[in-house]
């Protein structure tokens, strides 16, 4: 997948995987796994990101004898999220034009 | 290789960087490797999960790396600093520009005064017109009463006319506080406009 539309999709990804509920690092790439790979590394740097942009807050709380930092969607977050939504109905409209009467299997 | 192992490699390789960049990094690292391990790997195969400790290191510097140029960029200082020159030439320049300043505002309050002062010594003239017809209106009628007809008539008229002449003066005199008032406006307006201009250049 093209790298620049891959980075605009993590955002929301990550977003998605907290909007339920609070979750954790670990959790956070297991869920998106299915969908999307996500390094620890890119985790990081979009989690600290999505926290300067007021969308995700972070609380540590005690687990298992250890500190875990969890990470809590904010009403910005979900904005952004049926921002999301919203323009994804339009590309989807759009890709219905551009493949119209064509099956997958077609190379016309 | 061991958590701590993976760590202590982390925080060697990342010397370079401020210490609490790099502690908030590897606690992030470490809840990784131990989420893992709850999960069931074993303490290797977590370390191992979450990566070599160079690709981790080159992970970590690439992104700090992009994160402090977006944040630069957002910064964006030089604003404060051609502020803060502007600021600084005013004062060096003051001692030329402060008397001027004085001078000026000097000539526009005398000016005022100058102009303040004729209109109100045109209300005086008509003050003083109606003060002397009513004398002569008064006086008149009390010497034509007590005998001197003739000087008292004089003095009757010289009080009407001079009651007329006042008149004059009154509407006169306000004509011309109107005049001034609307000059001033127009010149403040115009100052007004002088200085927006200057502002925006």
């Amino acid at each position: 997948m093209d790298n620049q539309l891959k980075r605009g999709l993590l955002d929301v990804c990550v977003l998605a995987a907290i909007k339920s509920e609070d979750s954790y690092g670990y959790k956070i790439i297991k869920d998106v796994k299915p969908y999307v790979e996500l390094s620890e590394s890119t985790l990081y740097t979009i989690l600290k990101r999505l926290e300067a942009a007021n969308m995700l807050i972070v609380h540590t709380a005690v687990h298992e004898g250890r500190l875990r930092k969890y990470y809590r969607i904010t009403e910005e977050g979900l904005a952004r999220l049926e921002e999301f939504r919203r323009e994804w109905q339009e590309v989807l409209s759009i890709y219905q034009f551009v493949t119209k009467g064509e099956s997958v299997n077609d190379k016309a | 290789m061991t958590k701590l192992d993976f760590i202590m490699a982390l925080y060697d390789k990342l010397s370079d960087m401020p210490h609490s960049e790099v502690e908030e990094r590897v606690n992030f690292y470490r809840e990784m490797i131990e989420d893992r391990m709850e999960e069931g790997l074993s303490e290797e195969e977590a370390v191992a999960a979450v990566g070599s400790v160079d690709e981790v290191v080159a992970q970590i510097k690439g992104e700090s790396a992009s994160e402090r140029l977006n944040k630069d960029k957002i910064a964006e200082p030089k604003n404060d600093k051609t502020n803060a020159s502007k600021i600084a030439l005013l004062a060096l320049a003051s001692p030329i520009w402060i008397p001027l300043l004085i001078a000026g505002g000097a000539i526009l309050i005398s000016l005022f005064a100058a102009v303040f002062s004729i209109i109100v010594s045109c209300f005086a003239v008509f003050g003083s017109f109606v003060g002397v017809s009513l004398y002569g209106v008064v006086f008149g009628i009390v010497w034509m009463l007590s005998g001197k007809a003739i000087a008292g008539l004089a003095l009757l008229g010289m009080g009407i006319f001079l009651a007329g002449l006042s008149i004059f003066a009154f509407f006169g005199s306000k004509a011309l506080t109107d005049l001034t008032v609307r000059l001033i406006k127009r010149l403040a307006a115009w100052l007004m406009r002088r200085i927006g201009r200057k502002e925006e250049a």
